[in-house]
């Protein structure tokens, strides 16, 4: 894989496809050369002209081919400048050998041996030069794109809010004196979250794992919350196998406390529903509404549901995806996402 | 000393009633849950010192120590908070007390000795940037706080040095400047009048008296409040609208 950062400009040449690639650019120059020729009957010099821009495009791709463990040792701008005048050689020493052998300078005219070479080498480094520099800028672009998905999966690796993080913190430093079990208890939760937070972020979990995730969470919240914090589950019908992005749900759960439960004084009831509905997997959390903060509400959950959209679609595509509503006096947000994998 | 403690999580009131039994000349008095229930314990109970949490349910914190000024006697308050309260960035420009939780017995000790009384000026400052909204006007009638919540007033009456606060079962004098209050609850009320702010969600219809002047109909009340005749299009729109 290319995964080390330095990584050769030049594509395999070795590779078959690229060699048909290479056959087919040099015919169509070919073409050109002829073409551009001017005289009454271009086709007859086809195939002696195709004959000899093979020769080269073939001969050059097969250097490439064995200077490749060579040229990834050095810099790339030596690697570019060494690729250049390899091709600029073996043009002329296949010009030099075609010209010995005579075929080509009885159609290509009467044009002296020196010149002939001339003429074939600056074609070369014209075209060369074209080639290697359209080579260079695609591989610039793709480790351009390579870098930004990466930091785009890195910067959406779902965090914990610190707020809850000290809370917890507070819950357990009271708990410690007052039942320690409990307390012991919930540093294994509040361990066993932030192991998951800290995880790779392309990493994939099962779904079982996931709701084990966010049930540590609501356990978390509920020492905090006490009776205010109500939650049902109806997961039955949740393929538990299936593979998702880690942290797709408790992010929900979070907001669903954060912006609903916490701000109502009598506290209120999460419901989490899951099933397969024809060909998606769709995960429902529905929570009150506290009647402050409404607004904050939505920017928070906009904020964390895009980057959970981000997540699901780096993964699924556009098959997958988050939404969110408002029916009454709750908020309804909305997973789904395909029940197989897209191949 | 006697202490209150308001915090809205059980486990966080028991921690910190725990260790200020266990320091010196301190005493728990009580406990409240919210802002609200904390005015009637200051108020029932008369602390020296109260200890409170920002982020509350219904009225927070900050809030709530606003109204304790009114009070002609206020305790001293210490914030307490956890963490990502927005109030936070606004304390270190601002001379106040706060302990970040878990809290250190050494630090509650340190905000003990040097507990002292908020000025306006000093919360004037906490939570404006913000853009915090109240959620209850408050006022102070013979020694005692009289609030009404933001969701139930129906109007706002400016008269000369005071405004009058209505809803369908209270009405209370406050000291705030009317224009103060429109932008405070922008869209949540509605100008018909140099005077007069009513609830948008309680306007129902427009009436006109014998002197031909318009007044408006309010869901739940009697009065009928009258509308200038510059503020009067916009009225008509929203009543059009709502219909």
């Amino acid at each position: 894989m290319e995964s080390s950062q330095e990584t050769l400009f030049l594509p395999s040449f070795c590779d078959i496809r690229l060699v048909f690639a290479v056959v087919v650019i040099a015919e169509l120059m070919a073409f050109v050369l002829v073409l551009a020729n001017g005289r009454a009957d271009p086709w007859n010099d086809l195939g002696l002209v195709s004959l000899f821009v093979q020769w080269i495009a073939l001969s050059s791709a097969a250097a490439l081919c064995l200077a490749r463990p060579l040229l990834v040792r050095i810099r790339s701008t030596a690697a570019v400048l060494a690729s250049y005048l390899l091709l600029l050689l073996i043009t002329v020493l296949i010009s030099e050998l075609a010209w010995h052998m005579g075929g080509l300078v009885q159609a290509g005219g009467r044009v002296g041996h020196v010149e002939f070479l001339f003429r074939n080498t600056m074609i070369s480094a014209i075209v060369s030069g074209l080639v290697l520099r359209y080579l260079f800028v695609q591989h610039q672009w793709r480790r351009q794109i390579q870098a930004e998905a990466q930091a785009r999966v890195q910067a959406l690796q779902a965090r914990i809010r610190p707020h809850f993080l000290f809370n917890s913190m507070n819950s357990i430093a009271a708990l410690t004196g007052s039942d320690p079990q409990r307390a012991e208890m919930a540093v294994q939760d509040l361990s066993d979250l932030f192991r998951v937070t800290l995880r790779d972020a392309s990493e994939r979990v099962l779904l079982e794992e996931e709701i084990d995730v966010a049930a540590r969470y609501l356990r978390m919240e509920s020492l905090r919350l006490g009776e205010r914090l109500r939650v049902e589950w109806d997961i039955e019908r949740l393929p538990r196998k299936r593979r998702v992005p880690s942290l797709i749900l408790q992010p929900l759960l979070e907001n669903a406390v954060y912006h609903g439960i916490e701000g109502l004084p009598q506290g209120g009831r999460i419901t989490i529903h899951g099933a397969t509905e024809g060909k998606r997997i769709v995960i429902t959390v529905r929570n009150p509404r506290a009647t402050r903060g409404i607004a904050s509400h939505r920017k928070g959950n906009r904020i964390a549901l895009d980057n959970i959209r981000q997540r699901l679609q780096l993964v699924f595509g556009s098959q997958a995806g988050v939404a969110m509503r408002e029916v009454d006096d709750e908020f309804e947000t909305t997973l789904y996402f395909p029940r197989e994998k897209v191949a | 000393m006697k202490c209150l403690v308001v915090d809205d999580e059980v486990l966080a009131r028991e921690r910190l009633t725990r260790m200020l039994d266990q320091l010196e000349g301190c005493q728990v008095c009580g406990e409240a849950a919210d802002g609200e229930q904390a005015l009637g314990q200051v108020q029932a109970l008369a602390p020296e010192l109260v200890l409170m949490d920002i982020r509350m349910p219904g009225m927070d914190g900050l809030e709530a120590a606003r109204y304790l000024l009114k009070l002609e006697n206020p305790p001293a308050v210490v914030f307490t908070t956890a963490y990502g309260d927005h109030a936070l960035e606004a304390f270190d420009t601002q001379a106040i007390d706060y302990l970040l939780k878990p809290i250190h017995p050494e630090r509650l000790q340190q905000a003990l000795d040097k507990a002292r009384r908020l000025s306006p000026a000093q919360l004037d400052g906490v939570g404006d940037s913000e853009g915090r909204v109240r959620t209850h006007l408050c006022a102070r009638n013979r020694g005692n706080l009289e609030l009404i919540p933001v969701d139930e007033i129906a109007y706002l009456q400016a008269d000369q040095k005071y405004v009058t606060v209505r809803s369908a079962t209270q009405k209370i004098l406050v000291e705030d400047a009317l224009k103060t209050l429109e932008q405070e609850f922008a869209g949540r009320f509605m100008r018909i009048h140099r005077n007069a702010l009513v609830a948008t969600r309680l306007i129902r219809a427009l009436e006109k008296d014998s002197q031909g002047r318009c007044r408006v109909v309010l869901e739940g009340i009697e009065e009928r409040l009258e509308v200038s005749r510059r503020l009067l299009p916009e009225v008509r729109r929203l009543i059009r609208k709502g219909s």
